[in-house]
This record gives structure tokens, sequence and C-alpha cells, in this order.
């Protein structure tokens, strides 16, 4: 293990914050009602709930790795907020928050968690389709940058067919590193699409310092030389990012394109089980950060507008944790995925000789069989 | 009704008649619209659908290979020009990640109904990664189809079908048939089975495995040897349809495997290998593939000793007619 660690200068703080750590605000405060605001604090309370879960999982060695989105819940938060039903999701895996804001079912992420078929986690967990999320997801690519030529699709086909959907991408810091982010920037910006394309900023990409990814002064100006608009945000305030996103989503229903938002925020977590965020950054940034967590300073805003109060934080809980826990236990409760799935849904149609043969092969292996005895091609 | 084609044409003729078939057939690429394309595949058609259906891009191979999945994941069934098979190499993130990927991993649940029409092959002198015969990368992949037409006609079947199917299809267009001859094609609806290999001649003592450019090779240098040769066109390279080249093969008792890729690793390595596996006892000589050689495309000087031609493939032929066990 190496002794060296890397000094990451703390991130320009002069950008957009309504909400202060302290709970205090900035000018004015978004619209958004009581209850829905409501609706954000319990989203918040059970993604930490079911993240604190997932790595307790993990350490007892029912998931092969977890990872967690601490500190960083109010960029996906605010940003998914700002959605509306008919609208595409595209989440990297730091989005919990905005996928449980969207009722994204918790025993189907928790069994794909623990790496069952989709196939198989359809058929043993359905989504009766009045509960099924109103926006529209697309599954996280492991290279996050992945998503953002993607989005720019789906946005386009909706632009071209007249539908007044918005379609909202989600990446790190470091993916903004990656061509496909400025692939993506580029025909979002000529083709004036419809899409928002969110920098979570989080300082780390696993190791590497966010000042490692570029020289330019941030990440929101990546978005000029796209001819775009760009906002940047304190990602830990989540009505900062709740009203820049809300924004840019607006410009692109009016069909005026796509915008940039750089959320300011910071991994609290190592990347995921399998890192060691110790080896390479210091315990001060860490307790600086802390200082500036996002559900700290949204509890006590609510608790000034007198809409919390410790009462319904224990009520919050009490619903949550039972909710969550049932939740992974129907997880958990699938049965094992039968190794013959892989073989589904590979083509539409007759996938061919080679890919049934092989299938066969794979059978008559499981039941014990010799598959190598085929010498003619006539089948086993 | 038929009427005289050559390969360009009958591209450019079916683009038209699935353009007009389904509105959300839409074709993105770059230098597609008002130029036509560099070989004129798309002629006429941006000014007779205009620029919402033939889709002029900016010059990203890899941001319009997303994009592309990104429109069929949203109900379109776009064309996607890859202006040659050598400029893919950009877009190889968006292929693997999501093009191929997204049906599987989704369970089904996501669908990719998309086109992508690439020029391949040498013979034409071009620039430097104009003439990439990369087939094996792609049937290497799992998720995707891949197709070859060697003929007018076979074209506007197969591109007609990829357009219709809901998987991702690359139909791999040869640069040098493009207006090598012309044939009858119909101009009514022609739909070819994706998934089905062709007898282009019959034959009893050889067996030709081939496709693209290769097959008029191989028809040539069968002509040229005292011998009764059969030629398969594979058309599709993913899926393989293996029992028809099995059943030439355990009838003729040797093979030739003719293509322009690479040798090693190559497409006929896999071919062979299922001979090898499927067919070992019919055989009365080794297999030999006539293939291009392990180098980098060469210079325009070279590229006719680089690629196979009629006087390789016919040597070919005459040895393993010559061998004895």
């Amino acid at each position: 293990m190496g002794q060296k660690k890397w000094r990451e200068a703390r991130p320009r703080e002069d950008y957009l914050r309504i909400l202060n750590p302290d709970g205090s605000v900035n000018g004015a405060v978004p619209q958004v009602a009581d209850e829905e605001l409501l609706r954000w604090y319990r989203a918040f309370i059970e993604t930490r709930l079911l993240e604190t879960l997932g790595l307790r999982l993990q350490r007892r060695g029912v998931l092969s790795v977890a990872g967690t989105s601490l500190g960083e819940e109010a960029c996906g938060l605010g940003a998914a907020a700002a959605l509306r039903p008919g609208d595409w999701l595209h989440p990297s895996y730091r989005q919990t928050s905005a996928l449980l804001y969207w009722g994204v079912p918790v025993d189907r992420m928790m069994a794909s968690l623990l790496g069952h078929a989709p196939e198989h986690i359809a058929q043993h967990l359905p989504i009766p389709p009045d509960l099924a999320p109103k926006v529209r997801l697309t599954p996280y690519p492991i290279f996050l940058g992945a998503n953002v030529p993607l989005a720019t699709g789906v946005a386009f086909a909706d632009k071209l067919n007249n539908r007044p959907n918005v379609s909202l991408v989600f990446i790190g810091e470091g993916a903004t590193s990656e061509g496909d982010f400025h692939d993506g920037l580029g025909l979002a910006g000529v083709l004036k699409l419809p899409c928002v394309v969110v920098v979570q900023n989080n300082q780390w990409s696993i190791s590497v310092p966010s000042s490692r990814q570029t020289a330019a002064e941030t990440f929101a100006q990546k978005a000029v030389a796209h001819g775009l608009p760009s906002h940047r945000v304190d990602g830990n305030d989540v009505f900062a990012v709740y009203a820049a996103v809300q924004e840019a989503v607006d410009r692109a229903r009016r069909g005026e394109g796509a915008s940039v938002v750089e959320a300011v925020t910071y991994r609290m977590m190592d990347h995921n089980s399998a890192d060691s965020a110790s080896i390479y950054r210091t315990d001060e940034e860490v307790e600086y950060w802390k200082s500036l967590d996002p559900l700290d300073r949204f509890e006590r805003y609510l608790v000034a507008r007198g809409l919390l109060d410790d009462a319904l934080k224990q009520q919050v809980r009490d619903e949550a944790e039972p909710q969550l826990r049932a939740a992974i236990s129907r997880a958990r409760a699938v049965p094992p995925t039968p190794p013959e799935s892989m073989f589904l849904n590979h083509l539409n149609g007759d996938p061919g000789w080679t890919f049934r043969h092989q299938q066969r092969e794979c059978a008559v292996e499981l039941a014990g069989g010799n598959p190598f005895v085929d010498f003619t091609g006539e089948g086993l | 009704m038929s009427e005289e084609m050559n390969l360009i044409g009958a591209i450019n003729h079916t683009l038209r008649q699935e353009l007009s078939r389904d509105p959300a057939v839409r074709l993105v690429g770059y230098d597609i619209g008002p130029v036509g394309g560099m070989f004129r595949a798309t002629e006429g058609l941006y000014d007779d659908f205009g620029d919402e259906r033939v889709i002029d891009t900016p010059l990203t191979e890899n941001g319009i290979m997303g994009m592309a999945v990104g429109m069929a994941l949203a109900g379109e069934r776009p064309v996607l020009e890859m202006q040659f098979l050598g400029f893919m190499y950009n877009a190889w993130g968006q292929f693997i990640y999501n093009c191929a990927n997204l049906f599987q991993k989704t369970g089904g649940m996501l669908k990719v109904p998309l086109t992508i029409r690439a020029v391949f092959g040498g013979g034409i002198k071009p620039l430097p990664f104009h003439s990439e015969s990369t087939e094996a990368w792609f049937m290497h992949t799992p998720g995707i189809r891949v197709v070859c037409p060697s003929t007018p006609r076979e074209a506007k079947g197969l591109l007609s079908a990829a357009i219709r199917s809901d998987d991702p299809v690359i139909v791999l267009e040869h640069a040098k048939l493009y207006r090598a001859f012309r044939e009858p094609v119909p101009t009514e609806d022609c739909v070819l089975p994706l998934d089905k290999c062709r007898r282009v001649q019959e034959g009893r003592d050889v067996t030709v495995l081939t496709w693209g450019n290769m097959v008029h090779t191989s028809v040539e240098a069968a002509r040229l040897v005292d011998a009764s040769i059969e030629i398969i066109d594979l058309r599709s390279l993913a899926p393989l349809d293996v029992e028809p080249m099995l059943e030439s093969v355990r009838k003729t008792g040797r093979c030739v495997v003719v293509h322009e890729a690479r040798r090693t690793a190559g497409p006929g390595a896999e071919l062979v290998a299922l001979i090898n596996e499927y067919a070992l006892q019919w055989l009365k000589a080794p297999v030999k593939r006539v293939t291009a050689f392990d180098v980098a495309f060469p210079e325009n000087q070279t590229e006719e000793v680089y690629l196979p031609g009629v006087p390789r493939v016919k040597a070919a032929f005459e040895a393993v007619l010559a061998y004895e066990f």
C-alpha cells in the first residue's frame, strides 16, 4: 500500500446555493408544495436506510459488491423531482434517491444486486401496472459516459414525434473525460434536443481526484464549447439542484434544447465495497464534507418551517424500514436463477444453430451428461 | 415486376421503399443528406423525405451509434450509415455497451430495432481504413445479426429484412460490388430471411463457403478447374446457417473457405472448427482457408496480392482436389 495520498483542492463554492448547511436559505426557495417536500424527505430517508442495509448484506456475504450514494442523495433527488410522468430517466449507480423518488421497486433493485437474470426477476417479482414507475428508465451502464449519446437518441425520438418529454441523464465528473460525453453534447446541441445532462461531481472517480480530470475551472464549462447553457450548483442543496434542473427541464420542454447542470458534491464513502478510500484521500477532507451533509440541512429547513419534528422523523423511519426489509426479503426469497436463462432474449426469433447447440450442450452438462459426444452435428 | 439495378441502385430503391412504408424508418449518418452519400446510396432521399427522415449528423460515429440506439428504444427504426466499416472503430463503445447489450441486459424489455449499413471490403484502391473486413469481430459479439448481400437482389431482400427486424442488424455492403453488375430486382416488397445461406451453384467435388465479393471470385475460379464446385454464399454471418454447410461438406468431402478478412481468428477459423467438430469423418482432404494475410490492409499497389484473387482460389481448389490421405 502506498504512503502518498492525493491532496484534493476544495471545489469553488461560487455556485448556486439556496439552502445553507445550517438550514437557512439564500433568496427564493423554489415553489414546492409541503406534501411534495415530505415526499422528498421520505425518499432521502429511504435511500440512506436502503443503502445501509445493502452494505450490511455485502459484509455478511449476501451481496458480492455494494455501494452507496451517502452525501450525494440531493443530486438524484432534486433532479428527479423536476421530471414528470412520461419523461426518461437514465441513472448511473449513484442515484438511488432518484429511483426511490419515482417508485422503482426495491425488491427488483435488490434482486438485481443479488445477481438474478432480468427475466427471472420479472417472473418472480411482477409489478402491477398501476405501480410501475411513471418515468421510463434505462439500465445504468458501467461506463457512465455511455448514457449520454443514448439519452440524446431517446430525446430525439420524442422531439421528432412532438412528444413533450424530457430525457434526464446522470454521469459523474470522471465520465466527462470520456468521448461519449462530448459526442452526446455535440448532438444535443446541434439537434436542439430535449435533454438535460447532470454531472454529479463527487470529487472522486474511484481514486482519481476531479483535479485530474480537467484543467478547466469547472465541469459546467465543458458545455460552453457545445453551445449549451450550463448551471453549477451546490449538489448538497436539494433546492439548488431542483431549481437548476427544473429550469433546464422547462427549457428543454419548450423546445429550446439541452443543458448541462454540474452538481458539486462529495462521495462520503468508498467507491464501493471493493474500494478503500483511506488509501488515497485524507480524513480531514471527509470531515469537512460531513459539515455540508445534504440531509442534515434539509431536515433543519423542514423543522424550521414547522413541517418536521422528532415524532415525524421517527414515524418516517418506522414506516420505511419495515417496508425496505420486506422488499429485501422478497428479493432474497426469489429462487436461484436457472442457469439456462442466460440463453433467453439473445435475439428476437431463432438465435441460430450454434446458439441452440450450445444451449443443448449446457443442458446436458447440467444434467450430468457429456456435452462433447456429438461428432456429426445431429444433436445430443 | 422487376427492374435492372446495380447494388447501389438496389440499396437506394430499398431505402426509398422502406421510408415510404414505415414513418418510423429514419436514416441517420453524415454525408447522407443533400450530397446523397459517398457512394450515392441515399441520393434524392433528402429531397423527397426531408431532414427529419434523412438526418445528417455531426461527425461522431460513437455519438450517432448511441443516438440511433436511443431512437430505436423509443420506437423509431433508425438506419444508421457507417460510411466505411473502418470508421466503426470509433463507435465500438456505444456498439458494445448499448447496441449489442441492451436487449439481452434488460431481459428483452428494451428492443433495439436498428440497422447499421457499412461499406466494407477491398479492391477499389481508396484511402487507408476504407477497405476493412472485420466481420469476425461482429460474429464474436452476441446479440446482433450480421448479413452480407452479394448481388443487387440480395441487397434488397436483406436490407428490407434488416430494417423490419427487431434486432440490431449489420448490413455489410461490399464497395466493389456497388456498381459491378446489374440484375433484375423485384420492385414490389422483397424480404429475405436474415439467417439462411444460399447455394450459388451446385457441385459434387468441393464445397466453397464464402460471402460478399468473394462469391464472384469463387464462381470465376470454379470455371477454371476441371471439377464440380459447390458454392455457398453464407449471406448471414451471425447467426451462421450451419446445417446446409455441413450437409454440403458431407456430400463433397472437400471444403475451401474464401474470405477477405484476415486469417487468424477470422471467420474461416470458426467455419473450419465447425467442420472439424461435426463433419470430420466425411472429409477427403483438410479444409483450406483462402484469405487476406495477417497484416494491416496494405497500400493500393499491393492490395491485389493481399486480397484473395481468382488464381489463389483456383490453387486452393486444385490443392484439395489433389490431396490424398
